[in-house]
């Protein structure tokens, strides 16, 4: 079971900041958290299943966003942060 | 439901949505607090079919783009659907040119444009996106279908952003008729539906594409903004890279109005509904992207009398003021009430076509979109 850290911003499309999830892989988990909040679709990800430019995903605290991206498995993964990056002005 | 006679300023931002509330004289303005506060508003718009609806474009850079809607004058916005692009992962990016399919491959990025269908279609909406897509709903935002004619149009393969991206910022309805429709694309150019969508024909026949090897090309051009002529609904007025034009036969053809003006260079145009055969530019450096000579300025062509006004003086908004494609709107009283809106967050507001003007006192966000609930619609 990976436990999610979630941006606090994501909260108005329904998700708690903190949830538990079993998946295999980052894709996977945001399918699920999709599953349980339909207004997070195309919120992380865009229509072609990539994750979007300002969104980045921590695997046991190591950025995947600009790597391994939404195919990172979870096998043995204790936390996932999704959050926003630094970025705008 | 009783008269409402406010006027009403939408005002689409960088940084949020806002609505400026003023009586009829339009001389005090309130301004609201501030919606979808940090997420960048192309367009906001009232749906006059349905008093107290408004619709917002709005594009947040971490979590995309949303269509938004108010059913209480702005005070509470809530999403609804929002359409996709036809984009799947296995596909190459778009703009590829060894790709020979007209298949959209990109994401839908930003919305630009949401209008709302004409009185005989009270559920009708349609959307104008980023990669020059085009949507329509028949029940009011809830669900979204594709105009394939021209979201899998067969020139697609050849068509490039401009430097505001592949946006399809311009949509126009035929008041007598809802199979008659008009897109603006940028760098690409203009387009008529006779079949309510199903198939289109590029309108740029008269506009020069400096920018191109052919100068005089079936689509290529830059279309910046298009009005329609409130009385007359043949006659077009545009504002392109290329110059400011006007069309009288359905956007047959065009004719540059703008060269005595010297550089016709803009963004935006609006056409007023109290004063048939008028449109108002607001003419820009074409190097600098902003007011020349120093001051803000509208310039109101007379189709008519074929003559040009300047409605400013010198003296009145010293500086150097942006204005972009969906930056200038007019309501519907009698004198007509211009609303122009800048880059740097000025609202300025003429309540009498023209004659005089102020600024709102507020200091804006860089303003995207102005655009203005009618005394009528509520």
């Amino acid at each position: 079971m990976v436990e999610v850290h979630l941006d606090s911003w994501l909260r108005e499309f329904g998700p708690r900041r903190n949830e538990k999830v079993e998946a295999i892989s980052v894709e996977h988990l945001i399918d699920v958290l999709e599953g349980r909040h339909p207004r997070l679709r195309f919120k992380l990800r865009d229509e072609t299943g990539a994750l979007r430019q300002y969104v980045r995903v921590f695997v046991d605290g190591t950025d995947v966003s600009g790597t391994t991206g939404v195919g990172t498995s979870l096998e043995g993964v204790r936390t996932v942060d999704i959050l926003h990056s630094i970025a705008g002005g | 439901m009783p008269r409402d006679n406010r006027v009403r300023i939408l005002v689409g931002t960088r940084k949020g949505t806002y609505v400026v509330e003023g009586d009829a004289k339009r001389k005090n303005w309130k301004v609201g607090p501030v919606a979808h506060e940090g997420d960048e508003v192309y367009h906001v718009v009232a749906d006059p079919r349905h008093p107290g609806d408004l619709y917002a474009a709005v594009n947040n850079m971490f979590w995309g783009p949303m269509v938004q809607r108010s059913r209480n004058w702005g005070k509470n916005w809530k999403e609804i659907a929002t359409p996709l692009s036809p984009a799947k992962k296995d596909r190459k990016p778009e703009f590829n040119e060894s790709e020979p399919s007209a298949t959209v491959k990109r994401p839908l990025t930003r919305l630009w444009h949401i209008e709302p269908g004409l009185e005989r279609q009270p559920e009708t909406l349609y959307l104008g996106a980023d990669p020059h897509l085009l949507f329509r709903s028949t029940d009011l935002g809830s669900s979204w279908e594709p105009i394939e004619g021209i979201n899998n149009h067969p020139a697609r393969k050849n068509w490039s952003p401009g430097f505001g991206g592949a946006c399809l910022h311009t949509i126009l309805l035929d008041p007598r008729t809802p199979r008659r429709l008009y897109i603006g694309l940028s760098a690409v150019g203009t387009f008529r539906s006779e079949d309510e969508g199903k198939s289109w024909k590029p309108t740029n026949k008269g506009v020069e594409a400096p920018f191109l090897p052919d100068k005089n090309p079936e689509t290529g051009q830059c279309v910046h903004h298009v009005a329609a002529d409130a009385a007359d609904p043949d006659t077009f007025y545009r504002q392109d890279h290329g110059g400011m034009y006007v069309s009288h036969d359905r956007m047959e053809k065009w004719t540059r109005i703008g060269k005595p003006l010297g550089d016709d260079f803009g963004f935006c145009v609006a056409s007023p509904s109290s004063a048939p055969g008028t449109a108002y530019f607001v003419r820009l450096d074409g190097r600098g992207r902003v007011t020349r000579d120093g001051h803000f300025q509208v310039q109101e062509w007379n189709d008519k009398t074929r003559k040009w006004r300047k409605l400013l003086s010198p003296r009145q908004f010293p500086g150097h003021f942006g204005v972009q494609r969906e930056g200038i709107s007019t309501d519907n009283l009698d004198p007509a009430g211009i609303y122009v809106g800048t880059t740097t967050g000025q609202l300025f507001v003429s309540p009498n076509a023209g004659k005089s003007w102020a600024q709102v006192p507020f200091q804006f966000p860089s303003i995207h979109s102005v655009s203005v609930a009618n005394p009528s619609t509520g």
